[in-house]
């Protein structure tokens, strides 16, 4: 395997990027879970595995189930996101797939690019949410997006492995500084939730029935 | 949008006072508050879960921008990307016009039900941070007036509604006359500062004000249970408007004064009156402002109400009550406190005809009175625009009667009575149980 300069320059963005996660991480883990001297009055494991699980459905939350089209591109875009960046290694190791996989592979990120071009129009038209954005909102949808789409490029073409590459070391510079690194707080506001919510017994919710 | 009107004599934001509201967003206790200020992605999917915005669609109105005028400060003084490029995440300096923003966002359009928090796509505590925000411009010196004066008579008397002493004993008396001839027993009594007894009891101070019966209502049930009881004259009120005005100094000595008084008296239990932020203040607040685990059982009389007729300690007619009634869920109490099935129990064993609004319990709307906004005149257009939704939900009930163990959502659902003309009663839980009481 060979390693050019466009190799090693997104591999060192990728240790920047790990590096300030880790950091972010560990702040994190050092501050710790809050202190809670009231009376505990449910289950903080159960509580936090319904948090990340049944609480998440989108038959639960509004935020789902009253903006579908929404929360499916929402979805689609992530799961685009968590492909290209395990075809980033895909790429690094200089591995492939097949013809068949590799067009479904490029469907897939056409798909999740366009939900979160769909997304950023959104974000530009709607008047609510344009009031509520910020340079970095857009800055990050952009290059989540365009880092998918150059990973379908990629897929098609070995020669776009260049574009592919400034991209994605733009993003993973970028991911640590903005809005980018719920990456690493979406979870521990989950745990956080579920802590809370957790403590006073109040999820799971079914755990609050009484005869 | 903003009431600008109000804070013309604004007060000018010194380096001190700004410092001392920076102060709480870089001391950090734990992870809880960088993980929430870190984690809003401003999809704006919150908006419909808030009672403002669906009575108002109205941009100012969406929760995140409450999480981001915060969180964007924190942002300005605590990030490489606010320090250096602030334009690039809009990190706002803490300044007059911001901490007049902050003003309107967080005091005079939020109830902090926290709602929008059991909806977020993310998880972001949205509740957490207005609280927050509240406390950042209480340490500046940045609270209603309002809202203040209420904090201040709790302070200074003893109770929120500045009831001197003398008044409260004599209603106290007139209520234990009341209820002697009521239970013709000359032996029933309504116990001041017995030391010595299994459970201290806590009014809301509206109670000997304007609903003094609720207070006989209660006595009659410890009557009926055969209960060791006292109220304390010293410090009976369960409120704690500190909650509210994010003035953690005087929240805790309110808490402080509770425990004071229940290490006093000497009682076991400590039974919170029918009030949502009270019971929340103290029961799940008040060992984290006294940084103390209580060494006493803290319980909402919900719970003890219902705790009694599953222990057989009092019955009730399951007859009682013929007329359609509903259920208000109070925020703190259900969303925040965890107290959703009993009082439903409790319903159920007095009203034939329980119908749930929609949505209930955990995922209920506000009534729109809750975070203080009752104290807060200078909101009450909108606190009565956002008492339409709730009257809605009344409406499609078809009841008679509305239940609410809550003293501060009475108070909001009898002005939402009034202005939307539901001609319904409403009514705590506690003179249900009393009313469908079958004494020995």
């Amino acid at each position: 395997m060979i390693l050019y300069w466009y190799h090693w320059m997104t591999l060192s963005a990728f240790l920047i990027a790990i590096g300030s996660c880790f950091y972010h991480l560990i702040r994190l883990i050092r501050l710790g879970k809050p202190t809670d001297y009231s009376v505990q009055q449910g289950s903080i494991s159960k509580a936090v595995i319904y948090s990340f699980t049944k609480a998440m459905s989108p038959t639960k939350k509004e935020s789902a189930y009253l903006h579908l089209p929404t929360y499916t591109a929402g979805i689609i875009y992530h799961l685009g996101t968590f492909l290209s960046i395990f075809l980033f290694f895909i790429f690094i190791f200089d591995s492939g797939f097949n013809l068949t996989t590799n067009y479904i592979l490029i469907g897939f990120l056409i798909i999740s690019g366009i939900s979160g071009l769909g997304i950023l129009v959104k974000r530009t038209l709607k008047k609510e949410l344009l009031s509520l954005s910020n340079p970095d909102d857009f800055i990050s949808n952009f290059l989540v997006t365009f880092f998918q789409l150059a990973t379908a490029l990629t897929l098609f073409t070995n020669e776009g492995i260049i574009i592919y590459s400034f991209i994605s070391t733009a993003l993973l510079l970028y991911l640590p500084l903005g809005k980018l690194k719920h990456t690493i707080y979406f979870f521990a506001a989950r745990y956080h939730l579920g802590f809370f919510y957790g403590w006073r017994g109040i999820w799971p919710i079914n755990q609050n029935m009484k005869s | 949008m903003a009431h600008k009107s109000k804070y013309e004599v604004m007060r000018t934001l010194t380096e001190e006072k700004k410092k001392l509201g920076l102060e709480i967003l870089s001391s950090h206790e734990d992870s809880k508050l960088i993980t929430h200020l870190n984690s809003c992605v401003h999809c704006g999917l919150c908006a419909e879960s808030c009672i403002y915005y669906k009575a108002d669609p109205n941009e100012h109105y969406v929760p995140a921008k409450k999480v981001d005028i915060v969180a964007s400060i924190y942002r300005r003084y605590n990030t490489f990307l606010g320090r250096n490029i602030p334009w690039l995440s809009k990190a706002r300096e803490l300044d007059d016009s911001t901490v007049e923003e902050m003003l309107d966002l967080l005091f005079g359009s939020c109830t902090t039900c926290g709602r929008c928090t059991s909806h977020c796509s993310i998880g972001v505590d949205i509740n957490y941070v207005v609280r927050k925000g509240r406390e950042m411009l209480s340490r500046m010196g940045y609270v209603p007036d309002s809202l203040n004066a209420t904090v201040k008579a709790a302070m200074e008397t003893g109770n929120n509604m500045g009831i001197p002493t003398e008044e409260f004993v004599d209603t106290i008396k007139w209520l234990e006359d009341d209820l002697k001839f009521e239970v013709n027993d000359e032996n029933a009594d309504i116990p001041l500062d017995i030391k010595g007894r299994d459970l201290m009891y806590t009014l809301n101070p509206r109670e000997p004000k304007f609903f003094p019966l609720s207070i006989s209502a209660m006595a009659k049930v410890f009557y009926a249970a055969k209960e060791s009881w006292s109220l304390s004259t010293k410090m009976y009120d369960v409120t704690n408007y500190a909650f509210f005005s994010g003035n953690m100094d005087e929240a805790n000595i309110i808490a402080q004064r509770m425990d004071d008084e229940m290490t006093n008296l000497g009682a076991k239990k400590c039974v919170l009156a029918e009030c949502g932020h009270g019971s929340r203040a103290f029961k799940w607040e008040g060992p984290n402002y006294l940084k103390k685990k209580l060494p006493y059982e803290v319980l909402t009389s919900v719970e003890l109400l219902a705790g009694y007729i599953r222990e057989g300690k009092i019955k009730v007619d399951p007859d009682r009550l013929k007329e359609v009634v509903t259920l208000h869920d109070p925020c703190n109490l259900v969303r925040e406190g965890g107290v959703c099935e009993d009082q439903r129990y409790l319903i159920r064993k007095i009203a034939k005809n329980f119908v749930e609004m929609n949505p209930h319990g955990t995922d209920n709307l506000c009534c729109g009175g809750g975070g203080g906004q009752l104290a807060m005149s200078e909101y009450n257009e909108r606190r009565m625009k956002i008492a339409g939704l709730k009257a809605d939900q009344i409406k499609k009930t078809g009841a008679a009667i509305v239940i609410t163990p809550c003293h501060n959502c009475v108070d909001q659902l009898m002005q939402t009575n009034a202005t939307y003309k539901l001609n319904v009663k409403i009514m705590t839980l506690a003179e249900l149980v009393a009313d469908a009481l079958i004494l020995d």
